[in-house]
């Protein structure tokens, strides 16, 4: 049998090949392999546990607002929708609004009610047949477009469906402040 | 890998470092019969670590921890892999502290000079037992807030003190959101902490003290092997088992969880797990003027006579054939907790002897969302008859006739019929005469 010291200085320096090098040998691989073994065993399923959940793309339920006739024709109206969100094991309902008018040929169009400019809620004006943002002077026609002021592109449009003669909308929330629509 | 080895090496100076590690002298040579200190810290470390994980989604709350153990267990992936290790490894983790205390007891390693190792060691094994206790309570389910109840009860049947203390355990007068935050905190935060600095103690006195060895002396002296690799193999070998054992329980046994904690329900009954249930059983023959003997003498005595054992012989004499008093009483005690053991799994394998057609009319009830109108001990709806005893109230062919034309045998009644093969029809109705009173 190995004595202490023998063994150490075997390890540190010597490359004698002894049957007692190839059974140290055998020893650490064989070590090796089985940590290795509960290392994947247990870091691979911790890693999926950890991670995959947060990488799920979030899905968006269509919301129902309620009946048709809650929507004019040309003129809009600020409506409100409860929305149904989930994180993990937790339901809520929040409520968000928007604004959404009747085009002549019934199609219906809806507005996320945030400004494109730096996220404040803007107002439908009857009197100017606008819609204004008091902050900063945006001013956009029915159609959604800018007419004046800092607001760097038209209103976001929210997508719309009918059922029978429910409305239906797909809440979402869009970055401020850029050219381009672009979902948060 | 060799060369990052020997760089690091060169800064930091590893040699002395891996010498002492790995190099220390075990008296007779490396052993099987070593491992299991081995094993309870693989354990231990594999607790820490899938409960460390287990906490990115559990909320200690009475409104959603068992929501989030549930999320755990369905929908997030791995994760019933993850709770059945964490639930695997307490029950093994039990049964290789009580291998590695024979394996001392028999060899009589806590003779001096290790007596202070043996007493660390109690303590290790009592925090073990509390975090059993304390993480029990978490999942937050009918079997855990029952019998943590008769936990806390038990406790409260000390004398003098024990209202008292049953207090502080609950963090108030009744169990609840306190309990829950508070067993949490405990069984997460002052725990691991705890025995994170006692393992260090008993691993650090090992070192001073060195293994024990065989209790033949001249053999312990002929023969000397180093730790490293003979006993890190024997004791890599049995951590690789342990752990595909676990794998292989968590595939076949998945951790339960039962329904919501209600507190209302009085039907439930409690059974605790395996390594509590020989002293539940000896609790069901105390009664009277024995209960304060059991619940309270016989714990606080059976601890006593544990940090003591130590100090009860004067002899160093470490063989198990000249040591016939301790080992006679080890032995007794052993047949005593197995006898206990072995009745309990009798009678409460008995117990669970349900109806599995009662079982499959209670997921029919379910499919059917019968508790959209009806209430069973507190859950469901209230449009409907409380259906919790109606057992008691109604009969076999009542229930039949009724499933299939209400109206015919209650007027005006708004319950829709319902459309079942016979089969189900008859589930259904075993499930409705189960729940009686009693």
């Amino acid at each position: 049998m190995v004595n202490d010291k023998s063994s150490s200085s075997r390890r540190m320096g010597g490359n004698k090949k002894t049957a007692e090098v190839t059974r140290r040998g055998f020893f650490g691989k064989t070590i090796a392999a089985i940590m290795g073994l509960i290392g994947f065993g247990l870091g691979i399923p911790l890693f999926g546990y950890a991670v995959l959940p947060t990488l799920k793309k979030r899905e968006e339920p269509w919301s129902e607002v309620g009946p048709l006739e809650l929507i004019e024709l040309n003129r809009p109206k600020e409506l409100e929708v409860v929305r149904s969100s989930s994180s993990g094991w937790m339901k809520s309902n929040t409520v968000r609004s928007f604004w959404a008018y009747k085009k002549p040929d019934g199609e219906v169009v809806a507005f996320s009610p945030i400004c494109t400019h730096l996220g404040c809620g803007y107002r439908w004006s009857d009197a100017d047949q606008q819609f204004l943002c008091p902050c900063h002077n945006s001013v956009f026609d029915l159609e959604g477009k800018v007419l004046a002021g800092p607001a760097p592109r038209p209103l976001d449009t929210l997508p719309t469906k009918i059922e029978g003669d429910r409305l239906f909308i797909l809440y979402q929330e869009f970055k401020a402040g850029l050219p381009k629509k672009e979902a948060i | 890998m060799n060369r990052l080895f020997s760089w690091l090496s060169d800064r930091l100076k590893l040699p002395p470092i891996l010498h002492h590690l790995l190099d220390e002298a075990i008296p007779g040579g490396a052993s099987w019969i070593y491992i299991f200190g081995s094993v309870t810290l693989f354990l231990f470390l594999l607790q820490a670590t899938t409960g460390t994980f287990l906490a990115l989604y559990y909320a200690p709350t009475p409104d959603h921890a068992y929501e989030s153990v549930k999320f755990i267990q369905e929908e997030v992936p791995f994760g019933g892999f993850v709770r059945g290790l964490h639930h695997w490894g307490a029950s093994a983790m039990m049964a290789a502290i009580g291998l590695h205390m024979l394996q001392v007891f028999l060899y009589g390693a806590y003779k001096p000079p290790r007596e202070p190792m043996w007493i660390v060691g109690v303590f290790l094994l009592i925090l073990t037992l509390t975090f059993g206790f304390t993480g029990y309570l978490l999942p937050w389910d009918q079997k855990a807030y029952w019998a943590t109840q008769v936990g806390i009860n038990l406790v409260g049947s000390v004398p003098w003190i024990g209202g008292t203390l049953a207090r502080i355990l609950r963090g108030g007068a009744e169990l609840g959101a306190l309990t829950l935050s508070r067993f949490f905190a405990i069984h997460t935060l002052f725990l691991p902490w705890l025995i994170m600095f006692l393992i260090a103690g008993h691993l650090f006195i090992l070192r001073r003290v060195g293994p024990a060895g065989p209790w033949d002396k001249a053999r312990a002296k002929r023969i000397s092997e180093p730790f490293y690799p003979k006993q890190v193999f024997m004791d890599a070998v049995a951590m690789g088992a342990v752990f595909l054992a676990l794998v292989v329980l968590v595939n076949l046994f998945p951790a339960h969880l039962g329904d919501p904690a209600d507190p209302t329900d009085t039907t439930f009954r409690p059974v605790p797990e395996w390594y509590y249930l020989f002293y539940y059983q000896l609790l069901k023959y105390s009664e009277g003027p024995w209960e304060p003997v059991v619940t309270f003498v016989l714990p606080v005595l059976f601890f006593a006579i544990l940090f003591a054992i130590p100090f009860l012989g004067r002899k160093r004499e470490r063989s198990p054939a000249r040591r016939p008093i301790a080992i006679g009483a080890g032995a007794l005690f052993l047949v005593f907790v197995f006898t206990l053991l072995g009745l309990a799994m009798k009678e409460t394998a008995a117990l669970k002897k349900t109806d599995p057609a009662v079982e499959r009319g209670r997921a029919i009830y379910a499919k059917l969302a019968c508790a959209g109108c009806h209430r069973i001990h507190g859950q469901g709806a209230q449009v409907g008859p409380d259906l919790s005893f109606v057992g008691d109230a109604r009969d076999r062919d009542w229930l039949i006739a009724h499933f299939k034309d209400p109206q015919a045998l209650v007027p005006g009644s708004i319950m829709p019929p319902t459309r079942l093969p016979e089969p189900e029809l008859e589930d259904l109705t075993r499930y409705m005469l189960s729940l009686k009173k009693g």
